[in-house]
Protein backbone atom coordinates (compact mmCIF):
# COMPACT_ATOMS: atom_id res chain seq x y z
CA UNK A 1 0.00 0.00 0.00
CA UNK A 2 2.82 2.34 0.94
CA UNK A 3 4.57 1.60 -2.60
CA UNK A 4 1.00 2.66 -3.86
CA UNK A 5 1.41 5.80 -2.12
CA UNK A 6 4.77 6.50 -3.64
CA UNK A 7 4.13 5.72 -6.94
CA UNK A 8 1.12 8.15 -7.45
CA UNK A 9 3.58 10.93 -6.03
CA UNK A 10 6.22 9.53 -8.49
CA UNK A 11 3.56 9.93 -11.60
CA UNK A 12 2.10 12.82 -9.69
CA UNK A 13 4.77 14.80 -10.09
CA UNK A 14 5.90 13.37 -14.10
CA UNK A 15 2.47 15.13 -14.96
CA UNK A 16 2.59 17.83 -12.67
CA UNK A 17 6.06 18.94 -14.07
CA UNK A 18 4.68 18.44 -17.49
CA UNK A 19 1.25 20.55 -17.52
CA UNK A 20 2.90 23.33 -15.49
CA UNK A 21 5.52 23.92 -18.49
CA UNK A 22 2.66 23.54 -21.10
CA UNK A 23 0.31 26.18 -18.86
CA UNK A 24 3.75 28.42 -18.75
CA UNK A 25 4.43 27.95 -22.22
CA UNK A 26 0.71 28.75 -23.07
CA UNK A 27 1.04 32.14 -20.60
CA UNK A 28 4.07 32.97 -22.32
CA UNK A 29 1.98 32.66 -25.59
CA UNK A 30 -0.67 34.98 -24.74
CA UNK A 31 1.39 37.32 -22.77
CA UNK A 32 3.52 37.99 -26.36
CA UNK A 33 0.04 37.95 -28.35
CA UNK A 34 -0.71 40.83 -26.12
CA UNK A 35 2.80 42.75 -26.07
CA UNK A 36 2.49 42.58 -30.36
CA UNK A 37 -0.85 43.89 -30.67
CA UNK A 38 0.07 46.43 -27.99
CA UNK A 39 3.30 47.26 -30.25
CA UNK A 40 1.35 47.35 -33.43
CA UNK A 41 -1.06 50.06 -32.26
CA UNK A 42 1.51 52.37 -30.96
CA UNK A 43 3.54 52.03 -34.66
CA UNK A 44 0.19 52.50 -36.85
CA UNK A 45 -0.92 55.64 -34.55
CA UNK A 46 2.76 56.61 -35.56
CA UNK A 47 2.05 56.73 -38.75
CA UNK A 48 -1.35 58.27 -38.53
CA UNK A 49 0.24 61.28 -37.77
CA UNK B 1 4.37 40.93 -41.28
CA UNK B 2 5.02 37.08 -42.45
CA UNK B 3 6.27 35.90 -39.07
CA UNK B 4 2.29 37.51 -37.81
CA UNK B 5 0.70 35.83 -40.49
CA UNK B 6 2.48 31.96 -39.92
CA UNK B 7 1.82 32.60 -36.08
CA UNK B 8 -1.98 32.98 -36.23
CA UNK B 9 -3.01 29.62 -36.86
CA UNK B 10 -3.08 26.99 -33.64
CA UNK B 11 -0.01 25.91 -32.99
CA UNK B 12 -0.70 22.41 -32.31
CA UNK B 13 -3.41 21.16 -34.38
CA UNK B 14 -6.39 19.40 -33.04
CA UNK B 15 -5.93 16.11 -34.13
CA UNK B 16 -2.43 16.24 -33.06
CA UNK B 17 -3.27 17.54 -29.30
CA UNK B 18 -6.45 15.29 -29.31
CA UNK B 19 -4.27 12.11 -30.47
CA UNK B 20 -1.36 12.77 -27.74
CA UNK B 21 -3.65 13.33 -24.56
CA UNK B 22 -5.91 10.56 -25.95
CA UNK B 23 -2.46 8.53 -25.77
CA UNK B 24 -1.75 9.77 -22.41
CA UNK B 25 -4.55 8.68 -21.33
CA UNK B 26 -4.62 5.26 -22.35
CA UNK B 27 -0.72 5.44 -21.31
CA UNK B 28 -2.03 5.55 -17.80
CA UNK B 29 -4.45 3.06 -18.27
CA UNK B 30 -2.30 0.71 -19.27
CA UNK B 31 0.65 1.44 -16.35
CA UNK B 32 -2.43 1.25 -13.21
CA UNK B 33 -4.81 -1.01 -14.57
CA UNK B 34 -3.90 -3.45 -17.27
CA UNK B 35 0.37 -4.56 -16.89
CA UNK B 36 1.20 -7.51 -14.77
CA UNK B 37 3.47 -6.28 -11.68
CA UNK B 38 7.04 -7.12 -11.33
CA UNK B 39 7.58 -9.87 -9.00
CA UNK B 40 11.11 -8.71 -7.43
CA UNK B 41 10.23 -5.10 -6.96
CA UNK B 42 6.15 -5.25 -6.78
CA UNK B 43 4.19 -2.07 -8.00
CA UNK B 44 6.85 0.63 -7.31
CA UNK B 45 8.39 -0.93 -10.75
CA UNK B 46 5.46 0.74 -12.74
CA UNK B 47 7.49 4.23 -12.48
CA UNK B 48 9.68 2.39 -15.17
CA UNK B 49 6.69 3.19 -17.35
CA UNK B 50 7.15 6.97 -16.98
CA UNK B 51 10.72 7.04 -16.53
CA UNK B 52 12.41 5.23 -18.94
CA UNK B 53 10.15 7.15 -22.12
CA UNK B 54 11.10 10.59 -20.35
CA UNK B 55 14.43 9.39 -20.81
CA UNK B 56 14.06 8.89 -24.42
CA UNK B 57 12.02 11.47 -25.27
CA UNK B 58 14.92 13.91 -23.88
CA UNK B 59 17.39 12.12 -26.00
CA UNK B 60 15.38 12.68 -29.29
CA UNK B 61 15.11 16.06 -28.13
CA UNK B 62 18.77 16.47 -27.52
CA UNK B 63 19.39 15.27 -31.14
CA UNK B 64 16.41 17.40 -32.54
CA UNK B 65 17.98 20.71 -30.90
CA UNK B 66 21.47 20.02 -32.01
CA UNK B 67 20.86 19.18 -35.35
CA UNK B 68 18.38 22.56 -35.65
CA UNK B 69 21.05 24.42 -34.18
CA UNK B 70 23.61 22.86 -36.62
CA UNK B 71 21.64 23.94 -39.64
CA UNK B 72 20.57 27.32 -38.03
CA UNK B 73 24.46 28.43 -38.13
CA UNK B 74 24.93 26.84 -41.83
CA UNK B 75 21.76 28.16 -42.94
CA UNK B 76 21.35 31.21 -40.51
CA UNK B 77 17.12 30.30 -41.05
CA UNK B 78 15.61 31.22 -37.82
CA UNK B 79 13.10 28.58 -38.19
CA UNK B 80 16.14 26.41 -37.38
CA UNK B 81 16.54 28.48 -34.37
CA UNK B 82 13.50 28.48 -33.16
CA UNK B 83 13.50 24.67 -33.16
CA UNK B 84 16.25 24.56 -31.79
CA UNK B 85 15.30 26.75 -28.75
CA UNK B 86 11.82 24.91 -28.67
CA UNK B 87 13.10 21.49 -28.24
CA UNK B 88 16.33 22.50 -26.26
CA UNK B 89 13.91 23.52 -23.73
CA UNK B 90 12.29 20.22 -23.39
CA UNK B 91 15.25 18.52 -23.00
CA UNK B 92 15.40 20.38 -19.36
CA UNK B 93 11.76 19.35 -18.95
CA UNK B 94 11.91 15.73 -19.93
CA UNK B 95 15.41 15.33 -17.72
CA UNK B 96 13.79 16.77 -14.69
CA UNK B 97 10.52 14.44 -15.22
CA UNK B 98 12.81 11.57 -15.49
CA UNK B 99 15.09 12.40 -12.97
CA UNK B 100 12.31 13.24 -10.41
CA UNK B 101 10.82 9.80 -10.77
CA UNK B 102 14.10 8.15 -10.70
CA UNK B 103 15.08 9.31 -7.48
CA UNK B 104 11.56 8.05 -6.15
CA UNK B 105 12.02 4.66 -7.11
CA UNK B 106 15.83 4.95 -5.80
CA UNK B 107 14.39 5.83 -2.45
CA UNK B 108 11.96 2.80 -2.53
CA UNK B 109 13.72 0.44 -3.75
CA UNK B 110 17.59 1.09 -2.62
CA UNK B 111 16.64 3.42 0.14
CA UNK B 112 18.57 6.22 -1.14
CA UNK B 113 17.39 9.52 -3.19
CA UNK B 114 20.74 9.50 -4.97
CA UNK B 115 24.14 8.21 -5.71
CA UNK B 116 26.85 9.29 -8.00
CA UNK B 117 27.19 6.66 -10.72
CA UNK B 118 27.91 6.75 -14.08
CA UNK B 119 24.17 6.77 -15.36
CA UNK B 120 22.91 8.83 -12.93
CA UNK B 121 26.21 11.07 -12.93
CA UNK B 122 25.98 11.44 -16.45
CA UNK B 123 21.95 12.12 -16.58
CA UNK B 124 22.15 14.89 -14.05
CA UNK B 125 25.38 16.42 -16.72
CA UNK B 126 22.81 16.42 -19.35
CA UNK B 127 20.51 18.34 -17.39
CA UNK B 128 22.76 20.91 -16.31
CA UNK B 129 24.07 21.12 -19.58
CA UNK B 130 20.94 22.31 -20.77
CA UNK B 131 20.08 24.43 -18.31
CA UNK B 132 23.07 26.40 -18.78
CA UNK B 133 22.13 26.52 -22.38
CA UNK B 134 18.86 28.59 -21.50
CA UNK B 135 21.03 30.73 -19.77
CA UNK B 136 23.50 31.32 -21.34
CA UNK B 137 20.95 32.14 -24.51
CA UNK B 138 19.51 34.68 -22.39
CA UNK B 139 22.80 36.16 -21.42
CA UNK B 140 24.50 36.35 -24.84
CA UNK B 141 24.10 38.99 -27.12
CA UNK B 142 22.12 37.82 -30.72
CA UNK B 143 24.96 37.86 -32.48
CA UNK B 144 27.26 35.34 -30.84
CA UNK B 145 24.14 33.47 -29.28
CA UNK B 146 23.64 30.76 -32.34
CA UNK B 147 27.41 29.85 -31.95
CA UNK B 148 27.53 29.31 -27.89
CA UNK B 149 24.76 27.36 -27.85
CA UNK B 150 25.33 25.12 -30.81
CA UNK B 151 28.57 23.91 -28.84
CA UNK B 152 26.40 23.83 -25.63
CA UNK B 153 24.30 21.09 -28.23
CA UNK B 154 27.04 19.42 -29.26
CA UNK B 155 28.34 18.37 -26.00
CA UNK B 156 24.91 17.70 -24.83
CA UNK B 157 24.38 15.05 -28.03
CA UNK B 158 27.98 13.66 -26.84
CA UNK B 159 26.35 13.30 -23.24
CA UNK B 160 23.74 11.08 -24.69
CA UNK B 161 25.39 7.90 -25.89
CA UNK B 162 27.36 7.93 -22.79
CA UNK B 163 24.20 7.98 -20.91
CA UNK B 164 22.73 5.33 -22.90
CA UNK B 165 26.00 2.86 -22.70
CA UNK B 166 26.99 3.96 -18.99
CA UNK B 167 24.98 0.49 -17.49
CA UNK B 168 26.35 -1.48 -20.09
CA UNK B 169 30.15 -0.14 -19.89
CA UNK B 170 30.75 0.59 -16.32
CA UNK B 171 29.06 -0.88 -13.13
CA UNK B 172 26.54 0.96 -11.76
CA UNK B 173 24.00 0.68 -9.05
CA UNK B 174 21.28 1.45 -12.11
CA UNK B 175 19.83 -1.61 -12.92
CA UNK B 176 21.24 -3.51 -15.90
CA UNK B 177 19.36 -2.36 -19.21
CA UNK B 178 16.43 -4.36 -20.26
CA UNK B 179 16.64 -3.97 -23.66
CA UNK B 180 19.50 -5.29 -25.70
CA UNK B 181 21.18 -5.97 -22.32
CA UNK B 182 21.92 -9.36 -23.39
CA UNK B 183 21.75 -12.91 -21.97
CA UNK B 184 19.18 -12.60 -18.81
CA UNK B 185 17.65 -9.19 -20.16
CA UNK B 186 14.25 -8.65 -21.70
CA UNK B 187 11.03 -7.61 -20.02
CA UNK B 188 7.18 -9.51 -20.60
CA UNK B 189 5.35 -9.15 -23.46
CA UNK B 190 2.68 -7.10 -21.61
CA UNK B 191 5.47 -5.21 -20.02
CA UNK B 192 6.99 -4.79 -23.28
CA UNK B 193 4.31 -3.55 -24.91
CA UNK B 194 3.08 -0.97 -22.14
CA UNK B 195 7.07 0.68 -22.55
CA UNK B 196 7.12 1.07 -26.02
CA UNK B 197 3.14 2.57 -25.87
CA UNK B 198 4.58 4.59 -23.41
CA UNK B 199 7.55 5.79 -25.28
CA UNK B 200 4.71 6.61 -28.75
CA UNK B 201 2.34 8.56 -26.39
CA UNK B 202 5.70 10.58 -24.91
CA UNK B 203 6.71 11.22 -28.06
CA UNK B 204 3.35 12.73 -29.03
CA UNK B 205 3.11 14.97 -26.11
CA UNK B 206 6.94 16.18 -26.91
CA UNK B 207 5.59 17.02 -30.39
CA UNK B 208 2.96 19.41 -29.27
CA UNK B 209 5.06 20.97 -26.87
CA UNK B 210 7.87 21.22 -29.08
CA UNK B 211 5.55 23.50 -31.37
CA UNK B 212 4.23 25.12 -28.68
CA UNK B 213 7.06 26.56 -27.81
CA UNK B 214 8.43 27.03 -31.57
CA UNK B 215 5.18 29.26 -32.16
CA UNK B 216 6.46 30.91 -28.69
CA UNK B 217 10.11 31.39 -29.99
CA UNK B 218 8.54 33.05 -33.46
CA UNK B 219 6.75 35.34 -31.30
CA UNK B 220 9.40 36.89 -29.13
CA UNK B 221 11.12 37.51 -32.33
CA UNK B 222 7.77 39.02 -33.65
CA UNK B 223 8.10 40.80 -30.48
CA UNK B 224 11.71 42.12 -30.63
CA UNK B 225 11.49 43.28 -34.15
CA UNK B 226 8.82 45.32 -33.40
CA UNK B 227 10.40 46.81 -30.60
CA UNK B 228 13.41 47.34 -32.79
CA UNK B 229 11.45 49.32 -35.60
CA UNK B 230 9.48 51.32 -32.59
CA UNK B 231 12.83 52.82 -31.28
CA UNK B 232 13.99 53.14 -35.13
CA UNK B 233 10.93 55.44 -35.26
CA UNK B 234 11.66 57.25 -32.50
CA UNK B 235 15.02 57.98 -32.80
CA UNK B 236 14.14 59.23 -36.29
CA UNK B 237 11.86 61.73 -34.97
CA UNK B 238 8.49 60.16 -36.92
Amino acid sequence: MENLNWLFYAYGIGIGLLFVYIFQVSRREQVLRRRISGLQAIVEEHWKK
Amino acid sequence: MSTQSATESPAVPLWLGGTAALAMIVHLYLVFMWVSTESTMGIIQRIFYFHVPAAMTAFVACFVGGVASILYLATRNHKWDDLSVAANETVVVFEAINIAMGSIWGRRVWGIWWTWDAKLTSAFLLFFLYVAYLLVRRATPVEARATVCAVICILGMLDVPLIYMSNRIFRTQHPSPVIGGGKGSGLAPDMLFTLMFGMCAMLLVWGCVVRLRRRVAQLERAADDLVRRTNEMVDQGI
